[in-house]
């Protein structure tokens, strides 16, 4: 596998070598001779992994490491990992780690052991932060150098309850109360009841009466999703809540509702991140997230542009809208246009038949002053304006306002801008697929532009279902899901909302 | 008696009682008016340990539908009615003042000491005050509404009130107290099902400016 400038495969004999200069130059006096080591890699109940850098003909080992798992046994051991000094601090022990715990998983395995130097807190915290738990000291235990060993573990099986969970997720950060139910990877119901109506009149979405349509939809939304996954209360092994980012006042409906769920039926909750949820839905589909991948988030509420190396570990937030969501955008153009609410459809429509080389509009943050700062991030406030002029001037020259030009040209730069960038993270990440996911991914022209592009770069494009891409419950449940069954603890009941909750906080405590 | 009772109000600070009939078996106070969702899910669980119950052992779910400002209030009558849910248990409302209202009033002590009016008020924000009046008790307990519920600026509700003589209170809400009131309710008949949000005031909300003349303005 490709793993942004390196790469990572099953280490093989060939690779004993590389491998032993590096373990010689990591662990001096500790090292294994290269006897054991060749063991060690080549064994059947083991699995090393190397990764390499450098062009390909000649690719330098830059770290290894390896588990131990006996067949018929539920216990693994991370027998060793060691990182070139150069190449450290670049997340490729991560990286390892990662694939590791992956292939711990495809083996049914229930607990996994380590150790660590007491004198390591990076290493450490990289464990920590994996979900590891530090359970023992060996006193002494790397010697020459007298210093203790803490013995870590990470309990697959603990929460992940010995089968795949029922996990029903609620999402209330913007206009829709979403109620989904999954097993494990599979999704069992999805149910969404959105108040857009109620905001119509005023062009956007009203916070106060979003809010207090999650109130009114709640009960009816979980009555018909636990009937149409034809399961009671009583199936459901843990709860998932959205708490950010998002309209704070819409999502502590949420929170106040599925903390006192998880209270009255005593089963464990997951505090989650609306906008990696987004980014998980596509295993609902495919049964697994491929990694790393690049996502483009796009709604009403967010332009969010995302480097995701592992779901649960490693989310990165490449950039984001500096002003107006692409939603809003469309929502407001419609308004200039004289059109209805929500805007992306009505434009859409309006579009059929229109040039979209009619009139250029701006691209937000395009040009190469920006592209130093801006990379990644959007800008649609201009757009906006630009479109607002060019009717303006239109009826003060009494020229007729051709809607459709008008509509497919402005369609066309906020699709053109929101594929470029995401295209170009893809190429210069290295990273050969992309992930699509928010309401204005129903935009005809925006998935055709994106399909033209990915398809002329090799990058490979992955468009869930509408009703997964728009803000719903299942990809709450489905992200719970995943925590829980990579041995996540469960989150307290005092986390609150966060509107502006980081996509490196996938799970709040 | 094996009817318990779990109380639920979030109209000012986050206030749970469990209640087995008339007796409180236990009462958790979170008083600051913020931190709603925070503090619900575990003064729910608290107030659940401690009446030394199981959470399925809770056959009524009694919340306070306000007046109170939005975003709090509703967060106590989601989790109420999600734990109804949860439990299987019947699900009430009772208007958070009548919970003041009543623990004044049998503070006040019998009727004898005093027939006039209670006045009871709550912080809406926006120098605005909820208030509604209430002529007493009933037999079971149970305040008499005689004006309001209502929402107005504080001179307003003064003018409103004015040449009338009425009691007024300074006591704060409490879930046991809410509980008191829907167990009187249920006595008398007159215990609710509605949980609606007491707002009384429409959500802000205004209409859009029109884009073209934004436009204009930022050529002009």
């Amino acid at each position: 596998m490709k793993n942004l400038n390196y790469i990572i495969r099953e280490a093989a004999e060939q690779d004993l070598e590389q491998i032993m200069e590096l373990e010689n130059a990591c662990f001096g006096n500790d090292a294994w001779d290269a006897d054991t080591m060749h063991f060690e890699v080549v064994a059947h109940h083991t699995h090393y992994l190397a990764a390499f850098d450098g062009p390909e003909e000649t690719p330098k080992l830059i770290g290894f490491a390896g588990l131990s798992k006996i067949p018929g046994n539920d216990q693994a051991d991370i027998q060793t990992i060691a990182v070139s000094e150069a190449a450290r601090g670049k997340g490729v022990g991560k990286a390892l780690m990662l694939e590791l715990l992956k292939e711990a998983r495809r083996l049914h395995t229930a607990e996994m052991f380590l150790e660590v130097r007491a004198d390591n807190p990076a290493a450490q915290n990289l464990y920590l932060n994996l979900g590891f738990e530090h359970i023992d000291t060996r006193k002494r235990y790397y010697q020459p150098d007298d210093v203790d060993a803490w013995v870590m573990r990470l309990q697959f099986a603990k929460t992940s309850i010995g089968r795949e969970p029922v996990v029903l997720g609620i999402e209330t950060s913007c206009d829709e109360t979403g109620v989904g139910i999954v097993r494990g990877n599979t999704l069992l119901a999805n149910i969404i009841s959105s108040s857009m109506d109620e905001h119509a009149r005023f062009g956007g979405v009203v916070p106060e009466i979003a809010a207090r349509a999650h109130l009114e939809a709640l009960k009816p939304t979980l009555d018909q999703a636990l009937a149409k996954a034809n399961l009671s209360l009583k199936d459901i092994d843990a709860i998932a809540v959205t708490n950010g980012p998002g309209l704070g006042g819409a999502l502590m409906v949420g929170i106040g509702a599925a903390k006192a769920l998880s209270v009255a039926i005593e089963k464990p909750i997951y505090a989650v991140n609306h906008l990696v949820g987004h980014v998980g839905v596509d295993i609902l589909e495919r049964g697994e997230l491929q990694t790393p991948t690049v996502a483009l988030l796009v709604s009403g509420g967010h332009t969010s542009l995302l480097l995701v190396r592992d779901l649960l570990n490693d989310v990165e937030l490449l950039g984001e809208t500096i002003d107006d969501a692409a939603g809003e955008a469309f929502d407001k153009v419609a308004r200039v246009l004289r059109l209805k609410y929500p805007g992306g459809p009505e434009i859409d429509k309006a579009a059929v038949g229109g040039d979209p080389k009619a009139i250029r509009f701006p691209r937000g943050l395009s040009l190469p002053k920006d592209m130093e700062k801006h990379r990644y991030d959007f800008s649609f406030s201009g757009l906006k304006t630009a479109v607002a002029r060019w009717v303006e001037v239109a009826e003060t020259k009494d020229e007729p306002i051709n809607v459709a030009d008008i509509a497919a040209s402005f369609r066309e730069a906020v699709a053109d801008v929101l594929v470029t960038k995401a295209v170009n993270a893809c190429l210069d990440h290295k990273v050969p697929r992309l992930l699509l996911g928010g309401g204005v991914v129903a935009n005809a022209r925006l998935r055709e532009l994106a399909q033209e592009r990915c398809d002329a770069h090799g990058i490979e494009l992955r468009i869930p279902a509408l009703s997964l891409c728009t803000d719903n419950g299942a990809m709450i449940a489905a992200l719970g899901a995943q925590l829980m069954m990579a041995g996540r603890a469960p989150s307290s009941l005092h986390f609150g909302s966060d509107s502006t909750l980081p996509v490196t906080t996938v799970q709040s405590h | 008696m094996s009817n318990f009772t779990l109380c639920i109000d979030t109209s000012a600070g986050t206030t749970v009682a469990v209640l087995q009939g008339d007796e409180v078996r236990s009462e958790i106070h979170f008083d600051e008016n913020m931190k709603h969702a925070e503090r619900i899910g575990d003064a729910i669980a608290q107030a659940i340990a401690g009446a030394e119950i199981s959470p399925a052992r809770i056959t009524n779910v009694v919340v306070g539908r306000g007046p109170a400002p939005f975003t709090g209030l509703r967060i106590g009558i989601a989790a109420a009615v999600m734990f109804s849910e949860g439990v299987g248990a019947k699900l009430w409302g009772v208007t958070s003042l009548e919970a003041i209202a009543r623990a004044a009033l049998v503070e006040r002590g019998d009727a004898s000491a005093s027939d006039k009016p209670l006045l009871v008020t709550a912080d809406a924000r926006r120098s605005e005050v909820y208030w509604a009046l209430y002529s007493g008790l009933t037999k079971s307990g149970a305040p008499i509404l005689l004006e309001g519920p209502g929402v107005l600026k504080p001179a307003a509700l003064e003018e409103l009130l004015a040449g009338k003589e009425f009691d007024r209170t300074q006591i704060k809400i409490n879930a046991a107290d809410l509980g008191r009131v829907f167990e009187a309710q249920l006595l008398d008949g007159t215990a609710s099902t509605d949980v609606g949000a007491l707002y009384l005031r429409e959500a802000d909300a205004v209409a859009p400016k029109d884009l073209r003349e934004f436009g204009k303005r930022v050529s002009g």
